[in-house]
């Protein structure tokens, strides 16, 4: 993507090369609201909250948002999901999303089973099936991969998490948010290290939320231009419902 | 101190069963009950307390004892849990800070839902106080605390008719099923983990089945009968766990809550299930007790100490997740953080007793 269109570029200190930031790959529900002029709800999963002040992340989306697509109203709901999505955590996210019932789903996903040391075949398959759940009911998702910290540059598991979430992305063909590369490239290029994004008590500060949600909106307005019009987002091929639907017993 | 019983030594179960089950991830997990039915140890641990408030507020003859002296005992008790969840939450936030520092790792900030509180401490602070500032696994004392809080209103309604409170309780529940009810979170957005409007009817329906009971023995006639079905549900529970088939909420008709299995709402298919359970496993106390001494000495001890335990479980249970973290886990940690974790409960509940005793032996010298 050029950086240089307007209303579709990263800010200075939040540069990264696309190749390095982002997978695109279609959002027909997106697509359908904006050509039905209707407002874009989305909906926003952070890790437990999103790193940073829980009150600032869903702001600055908004914020990024609204600048990337200028014409449309963005209605942004943000929760938080503690717990692991290979166990249990991915119930509570099927729960959300029926009541919030979003065009969008921007997930960013893999931190706690990274940290509760969950095996990353299962993570994947439980984000998978998740993710296709989702899908299934005519909703896109884009997902958000864990965040690069030089503590867990050289852990395998923590690699093979973040390696689990772009795999399900390719899958499901799903746009992905590479903020583990992203983060990456950004803490190489200054002197400071990752410490000009973390933070002196090592929290994503606000250059970091900003650039973070700078990444999720170029993201979300480059897989919009593969996007093409009159795309019905249930019929699509690539995500049958995995579940049977099922009536409680009683 | 009592002697063993069903009810102290369910709670036990409970108590166990909820420390494995908040490390998640650990190779014990899978031989808990709680994977295999869709509902667990927290609706046990809620319907047993409910039991045991109307153990409290009757005196030995199995008589009530006077109105005002049961909510001055629930609010007593109230205090109490409220203070234990103020306590732990601090050492939890403590816990999760002091080894982000000393691993020099950010990540562990974001256990939990505990970045919230390092991200927002002014806010946080007061959602703590509050109640509605809660970390992920640390959610079941603040419902408790409400749930207690409510508890002398259907007390007092039950020295009325005991239907009378079942029916309020039920009401609630069903209300708060249709409408979504729940408490909301802050700071951040969403609603608490454990809703309290529909977890109090699995509260009230133990203080007034325990009431039934010490009535007349058609409660224990009846639940002979219903063992049977009591089992079918179970092994039905069993089937769906283990394929994983449930209900989707996108797809079932509205009101939605009254189809799905979602644990924040105690779905009806859950308490079903665990009314199920209740049936299946009643007998199971009385067959084992005989065979299995040193267990059931020990689970009652941890039952009658529940609240010191629950606390203690979840700061156990934290820092077994943090040891799992950095050490990378494997079947030989798992052994070692589960068998500490059972050691440690033990200690604690033999601690408090001990320091019970020791107390009321200085008093009377």
């Amino acid at each position: 993507m050029d950086p240089g269109s307007d209303g579709m570029s990263l800010s200075q200190e939040c540069r990264v090369p696309g190749a390095q930031l982002y997978t695109v790959a279609k959002l027909p529900a997106v697509r359908a609201a904006m050509d039905e002029n209707r407002p874009l709800k989305l909906l926003a999963i952070g890790g437990s909250a999103a790193p940073g002040a829980s009150a600032s992340y869903p702001a600055k989306l908004e914020a990024a948002l609204e600048h990337t697509l200028p014409k449309t109203d963005v209605v942004i709901d943000h929760r938080g999901l503690p717990g692991e999505i290979a166990s249990g955590a991915a119930e509570r996210l099927r729960t959300m999303v029926a009541e919030a019932e979003p065009d969008l789903v921007i997930w960013q996903v893999g931190t706690h089973d990274a940290i509760a040391r969950v095996d990353a075949d299962a993570f994947a398959s439980a984000l998978s099936e998740a993710v296709a759940w989702i899908r299934s009911h005519g909703i896109d998702v884009v997902l958000v991969d864990p965040i690069y910290t030089a503590s867990m540059a050289a852990d395998v598991d923590y690699n093979r998490i973040v390696d689990a979430v772009r795999t399900v992305a390719g899958q499901q063909q799903v746009p992905l948010v590479r903020r583990y590369e992203a983060l990456h490239y950004l803490s190489s290029r200054s002197d400071k290290g990752e410490g000009h994004m973390l933070g002196r008590q090592f929290r994503l500060n606000d250059l970091g939320l900003r650039c973070m949600a700078e990444h999720v909106a170029l993201t979300i307005a480059t897989s919009l231009m593969r996007t093409e019009s009159g795309t019905n987002p249930k019929a699509d091929p690539g995500a049958p419902p995995l579940t049977v639907p099922q009536r409680a017993p009683g | 101190m009592r002697d063993p019983n069903a009810i102290d030594f369910w709670r036990g179960f409970a108590l166990v069963t909820i420390f494995i089950n908040h490390v998640p991830g650990n190779a014990f997990e899978r031989y808990t009950f709680s994977q295999y039915g869709i509902s667990d140890a927290a609706e046990l641990f809620v319907f047993l307390a409910g039991w045991s408030i109307g153990i409290a507020t009757s005196g030995r003859d199995g008589r009530p004892e006077p109105p005002g002296r049961s909510v001055v005992r629930l609010l007593a008790r109230t205090v109490e849990v409220y203070r234990a969840q103020l306590t732990v939450m601090l050492l939890a936030l403590a816990i999760i800070a002091g080894s982000a520092l000393l691993l020099d790792n950010p990540l562990i900030l974001e256990w939990h839902n505990a970045g919230g509180f390092f991200a927002d401490p002014i806010q946080s602070v007061c959602g703590m106080a509050l109640l509605t500032y809660q970390l992920g696994y640390f959610n079941i004392l603040p419902l408790y605390v409400v749930l207690l809080g409510v508890a002398p209103l259907f007390v007092l309604v039950g020295r009325v008719s005991l239907l009378a409170a079942l029916a309020l309780s039920g009401s609630v529940y069903l209300a708060s099923l249709v409408f979504e009810w729940n408490l909301p979170s802050w700071p951040g957005e969403g609603d608490w983990f454990f809703d309290p409007l529909c977890w109090q009817v699995l509260l009230v329906l133990g203080f007034v089945l325990q009431g039934w009971n010490r009535r007349s023995d058609a409660l224990r006639r009846w639940s002979r009968r219903l063992f049977p079905a009591g089992l079918v549900i179970v092994c039905l529970g069993i089937v769906l766990a283990v394929t994983g088939i449930r209900p989707d909420p996108l797809i079932v008709p509205e009101p939605r809550l009254l189809f799905t299995f979602e644990k924040t709402y105690l779905t009806p298919a859950r308490l079903l299930h665990f009314l199920g359970v209740l049936l299946a496993f009643a007998p199971v106390y009385a067959i084992l007790a005989p065979r299995i001494g040193a267990m059931v000495g020990y689970l009652t001890q941890l039952g009658r100490n529940s609240l010191a335990v629950f606390s203690m479980g979840s700061i156990l249970s934290l820092i077994g997740q943090l040891v799992r973290f950095q050490t990378g886990g494997g079947l030989l940690i798992d052994v070692l953080v589960a068998s500490s974790g059972v050691v440690g409960l033990g200690f604690t509940a033999w601690f408090v007793e001990w320091r019970t005793r020791s107390k009321s032996s200085r008093a009377r010298a």
